[in-house]
């Protein structure tokens, strides 16, 4: 038989039992409810400042501009390809729809601008007729889409987009041109 | 060692029965580890594998039953016993769970999971001998690994796991879980052999598995808050 430690005197059992749970029950009141759950049943959270882990990140999050939407309706002919993409700062967000009447390859991706160290992210790549999401900018750079009709046969696609946004750069035919897009109001200041 | 399955166990194997219909909540397996295990078509035996092994390693709940399991095992052959109790249980609730989409609220399985550190801690310290009640503890050891299993479960279907290569992924799972159980154990071995070459051991024993028994209770308390206060 392995050496195994004498059963303790019943008192010792009791006592050591509950501060075990007294312990457990102290430290959850006194400080995992206020920082995990933002409950403050013993008024600990608030005097350590436990209760703002609690809150987590606000859903909000404040923009300096005013915000752009754009539409845009384009033809790819068979075999032809096409990319409109968005200047974006980092965390900026943007939400689209596209839609096209026969089935389009797309890649929708990221790259950086100028100077900036050189990053190239692609969010989706497939065939489909029509996507619909948002997108949090990862980095500041160009988001946008490429698509390619790979059939023979005429595509109309449809883009709509909101975001904040700056400016929209279209790559079509080996050569590429910036498109200005105005803030949907003029700010009050 | 008693034969005859425990008041407890047949309590626990009761409970168990009861949660596997109740609904589901929902946490853990985070990050870009999440949309790596949602986007998946097929057969990924080697992320799997390394999930599993993560899930075991980094998840300490597992770690302090583990602790409180070997505590008092002194010899390899016995721990190779227990533990293979252990995975067999967990590894049928895994398989089951996930095959038969049977979904439980994993706040109340991890809280579950706390309790049987309680209880393995409890038991070290011979609260079952004074109250002069000896629960089977290899069937004690199962029916938790039913339970581990089954909060494993309980993770893995939170995604919308795909059909193609499920039994194959899972099964990885399953490996990986094993194969972290062996390198967290090992760990734990080896602590515990150092420790038990000094006469303190022992004299020690008592005050490790009270707090043992304490963060068995912390464990379980966390997760019932969560169950009771998370919308």
């Amino acid at each position: 038989m392995e050496p195994q430690a004498q059963p303790p005197s019943p008192k010792t059992l009791m006592i050591a039992s509950i501060s075990a749970f007294a312990a457990a029950l102290l430290v959850l009141l006194a400080f995992v409810l206020p920082a995990e759950f933002g409950r403050d049943p013993l008024g600990t959270g608030g005097l350590l400042g436990l209760d703002a882990l609690a809150r987590g990140a606000n859903p909000f999050e404040e923009q300096v501009e005013v915000h752009r939407e754009d539409y845009v309706e384009f033809e790819l002919g068979p075999f032809q390809s096409v990319e409109y993409k968005y200047l974006m700062d980092q965390d900026a967000p943007l939400v689209f729809s596209w839609l096209a009447d026969g089935e389009v390859y797309f890649d929708m991706h990221a790259e950086t601008v100028g100077l900036e160290e050189e990053e190239v992210q692609s969010y989706e790549q497939g065939n489909a007729t029509q996507r619909m999401g948002s997108l949090h900018a990862p980095f500041t750079g160009i988001h946008g889409w490429f698509w390619e009709n790979r059939t023979a046969r005429t595509t109309l696609v449809r883009l709509y987009t909101a975001g904040f946004y700056h400016t929209s750069t279209v790559f079509r035919d080996g050569g590429d041109f910036e498109r200005v897009i105005e803030p949907i109001a003029t700010p009050d200041r | 060692m008693q034969r005859d399955c425990s008041a407890t166990s047949r309590l626990l194997v009761g409970i168990f029965l009861l949660l596997a219909a109740s609904p589901l909540l929902a946490h853990t397996i985070e990050g870009s580890d999440a949309s790596f295990v949602q986007n998946i078509d097929g057969a990924a035996i080697g992320p799997f594998i390394y999930l599993g092994a993560k899930h075991m390693v980094t998840g300490y709940d597992h770690l302090l039953f583990l602790v409180g399991v070997i505590f008092f095992l002194y010899r390899p052959g016995h721990i190779v016993q227990y533990v293979t109790l252990f995975a067999i249980g967990h590894s049928i609730t895994l398989l089951i769970g996930v095959l038969a989409d049977l979904q439980v609220n994993a706040y109340f399985i991890d809280a579950i999971i706390g309790l049987s550190v309680a209880y393995k801690a409890f038991e070290n310290m011979g609260g079952f001998k004074r109250l002069g009640f000896e629960p089977d503890t290899q069937m004690a050891v199962f029916v938790f690994g039913l339970f581990h299993g089954l909060g494993l479960a309980t993770k893995l279907q939170e995604f919308n796991l795909s059909d193609n290569g499920l039994v194959a992924n899972i099964l990885s799972f399953n490996v990986g879980v094993e194969i972290g159980q062996v390198l967290a154990l090992s760990l734990v071995y080896v602590g515990l052999s150092i420790w038990r070459t000094n006469k303190s051991y022992l004299r020690h024993a008592f005050a490790a598995n009270t707090v043992l028994l304490g963060s068995g209770f912390m464990l379980a308390g966390f997760q019932l808050s969560a169950l009771l206060l998370l919308p």
